[in-house]
């Protein structure tokens, strides 16, 4: 854990430069090529809101790289696929770019379960795929050396947390409800966060029988009947926020308004609507509240795009898997400049290797909260942020660092 | 209490899985037909009646306002989505009406976003303690506007001459329209019947959950076509008694046995109907049917 000043010089701050500058002459050592990042990203479906704003985004960095000269003087293209947070289509698209558009790395997918399914397609096709939202632990780590996920381990998070929700709140005891159809929220509401409860001396109320819902329910009366009835000083809900929302919003009907805690998923603008007066823990790499610095830049910036955006609500807010994505691309740029990545069409094999060894070794990387570099599990060592959702607003209450020993962000 | 207070849970969840399969139920039973559209009638009922109530529209207006919305696009796919295919067989309206249903969940996530509509504070109804029972007046009102609008429902197919020509095209279509029966306008009626009732379930719906997503209407539509194959797929009231019985079977099952279980029992129970009473529990025997309406 750490309580640093982020660093100042943010290398995305160089790409921001281009807000201010006209389209510059391309000059460099690629100049007159184009290179291609891929993104897969969940633009219909249940995940719409986060793969549109993802896509908005791309294509902001995109806009900002070619104006000032592109990467190296290339122009930089990236192509962006929607899966529908479909597993299955998620490896055909990552397939896809990689023999068809011949992309030199990917951004995604967005999902665990997705992920789970494209990053072994990524492997195959050895090509680096890094998905923007993934936290269930392993999923990066079962598909090396090409997969990798700029999120954090849920249970490293959940390390800082748990802790930060029991004194916060003075708990207990909990109960745990989880969406049983979604990947990540099962392994949090199952394992990860009851091993952390009782690590922490917090009892579990219904120990051997965990609340389930599936994704997409929207009548969730009876669990949330049972979690009053056991009557326990705070409540694990494990899904990602649009379903949270539904739990929450039902906990707050039924006059059940004891403290939430969760995962990086719980993170989003609407669940402070869901009912303001529930605390809601959860961690995030990403702090929306940062009023300055590159977070609050980059949320400057993307903002009024993304509420100009068909088919995003007029009052939509930057996510942060847009901040994650932005920065997997970044990272890519930084790679192709760095690591001597050709950029010619027959040394695509050799410049996708130069672009796995740069992401996996070289940790020089500054994203939005500080240093970016990756373990060797895939999932990347970054700063991140215990938030208190209330009254309408997060709040920071705690800075970490996922880092062994918690230093080195 | 707890048990209690569960059962009022699986009333109200029935309350709606009621209203939604009487909306299946009635182009099933008139036409033969099966509307998949109808669940996605239901949702965007749904959007359109939060919407209103989070401008400051009173209920009756929201209400009024989600099923008109339903109702005129009930009455479009029936124009696209149904006329043009009379006369085939069952499966070509059963697809048509389903790339409708597609695209209108589609049109929602386009105007609407993928995250949940939630109704502000202010238009969320009160709670009321009764005898241990907590009760909200949203509930009250789902309950109560359910067996309204059924009743409207009955009254409208047995005492009125729309009744009597939509019980005539039922029974047989080609005599019907041989005694004068404008059968075009009649199965107009229906699908416009159907897309009211869809869409005033829809905004109770969001009205008692207070928040509603442009999915709702997938698992609820599946329900419900599980509560119209239950209560008997001939004979359309029986889902007056399938509708609260699923509810609380649901409801129940989440209760005694968790989630995982649910649709196991609820699904069960339709196989079950199925295998064991085909005709479902109202339904009569092929050959003895009697009236469907």
């Amino acid at each position: 854990m750490t309580s640093t000043r982020f660093r100042t010089g943010f290398a995305l701050a160089a790409l921001g430069l281009a807000f201010a500058q006209p389209s510059a002459a391309q000059s460099g050592r690629l100049a007159g090529l184009e290179v291609r990042i891929g993104a897969v990203v969940p633009s219909s479906g249940p995940f719409a809101e986060w793969g549109r704003t993802n896509t908005a985004t791309l294509k902001m960095l995109e806009d900002e790289v070619n104006a000032a000269g592109g990467v190296e003087g290339a122009k930089l293209r990236v192509i962006v696929y929607d899966d529908s947070a479909k597993p299955p289509q998620a490896a055909n698209l990552v397939r896809r770019l990689a023999e068809d558009d011949k992309v030199l790395a990917i951004a995604g997918p967005l999902t665990s379960s997705a992920a789970e399914v494209a990053f072994p397609v990524a492997n195959q096709m050895k090509l680096v795929s890094m998905s923007q939202a993934s936290s269930k632990p392993g999923v990066s780590a079962l598909n090396r050396p090409w997969a990798f996920r700029n999120t954090v381990d849920e249970l490293v998070l959940a390390k800082t947390s748990v802790p930060f929700f029991k004194d916060a709140y003075k708990v207990a005891t909990v109960a745990v409800i989880y969406d049983a159809k979604d990947a990540n929220s099962v392994s949090l509401g199952s394992r990860i966060m009851p091993g952390l409860m009782k690590e922490n001396g917090i009892k579990i109320v219904n120990e051997g029988s965990f609340l389930t819902f599936n994704t997409g329910d929207v009548d969730v009366s009876a669990q949330v009947t049972t979690l009053r009835s056991l009557n326990p000083d705070g409540v694990i809900v494990a899904a990602d926020y649009s379903q949270a929302i539904t739990v929450i919003r039902e906990m707050k009907r039924q006059g059940f308004t004891k403290p939430v805690i969760g995962g990086t998923p719980l993170i989003s603008a609407a669940i402070l609507k869901a009912a303001p007066e529930i605390p809601v823990v959860a961690p995030a790499t990403f702090f929306l509240g940062d009023t300055a610095g590159p977070s609050a830049r980059f949320v400057t910036a993307l903002q009024p795009i993304l509420r100009k955006t068909q088919g995003l609500p007029a009052e939509i807010e930057p996510s942060m898997y847009d901040a994650n994505i932005y920065e997997i691309v970044s990272l890519y740029i930084d790679a192709i400049k760095k690591a001597g990545v050709s950029g010619k069409p027959d040394q695509l094999a050799q410049d996708r290797e130069k672009i796995q060894k740069y992401v996996a070794t070289s940790g020089a990387y500054t994203g939005f909260a500080g240093k970016v570099s990756f373990n060797p599990d895939g999932d990347a060592i970054k700063s991140f942020y215990i938030v208190v959702g209330q009254g309408g607003k997060w709040a920071e209450r705690v800075r970490g660092c996922s880092a062994p020993g918690g230093k080195g962000c | 209490m707890i048990a209690l207070q569960q059962l009022l849970n699986g009333l109200t969840l029935g309350a709606v899985y009621t209203l939604v399969a009487l909306a299946f139920s009635l182009v099933m039973g008139v036409l033969g037909v099966l509307n998949i559209a109808v669940a996605e009638l239901f949702m965007v009922g749904a959007y359109v009646g939060l919407s209103a109530l989070a401008h400051g529209a009173p209920l009756p207006v929201a209400v009024l306002a989600g099923m008109g919305s339903a109702g005129v696009l009930a009455l479009v796919i029936e124009r696209v989505a149904y006329r043009p295919f009379a006369g085939a067989p069952p499966i070509v309206p059963l697809l048509s009406t389903l790339g409708c249903s597609i695209v209108l969940q589609n049109a929602v996530v386009n105007l609407f976003g993928s995250d949940p509509l939630q109704l502000p504070d202010s238009a969320v109804g009160t709670a009321f303690e009764f005898a241990g029972l907590r009760i909200s007046t949203p509930q009250l009102t789902v309950i109560g506007c359910a067996i309204l609008l059924v009743g409207i429902v009955a009254w409208l197919v047995q005492r009125t001459r729309f009744g009597r020509a939509l019980r005539a095209v039922a029974e047989n279509p080609g005599v019907a329209r041989l005694l004068g029966v404008p059968a075009q306008r009649v199965v107009s009626g229906t699908f416009l019947l159907s897309g009211v009732l869809a869409g005033a379930a829809g905004v109770l719906i969001g009205l008692h959950y207070s928040a509603v997503s442009p999915f709702v209407g997938a698992d609820a539509g599946l329900k419900a076509i599980a509560v119209m194959v239950i209560g008997g797929v001939t004979r359309i009231w029986g889902v007056l008694l399938a509708g609260p019985l699923v509810g609380i079977a649901e409801v129940m099952t989440i209760y005694l046995g968790g989630s995982a279980v649910r649709d196991f029992v609820v699904y069960g129970l339709m196989i079950a109907t199925l295998l064991l009473r085909p005709h479902g529990l109202l339904g009569k025997p092929p050959g003895q049917e009697g009236e469907r309406l």
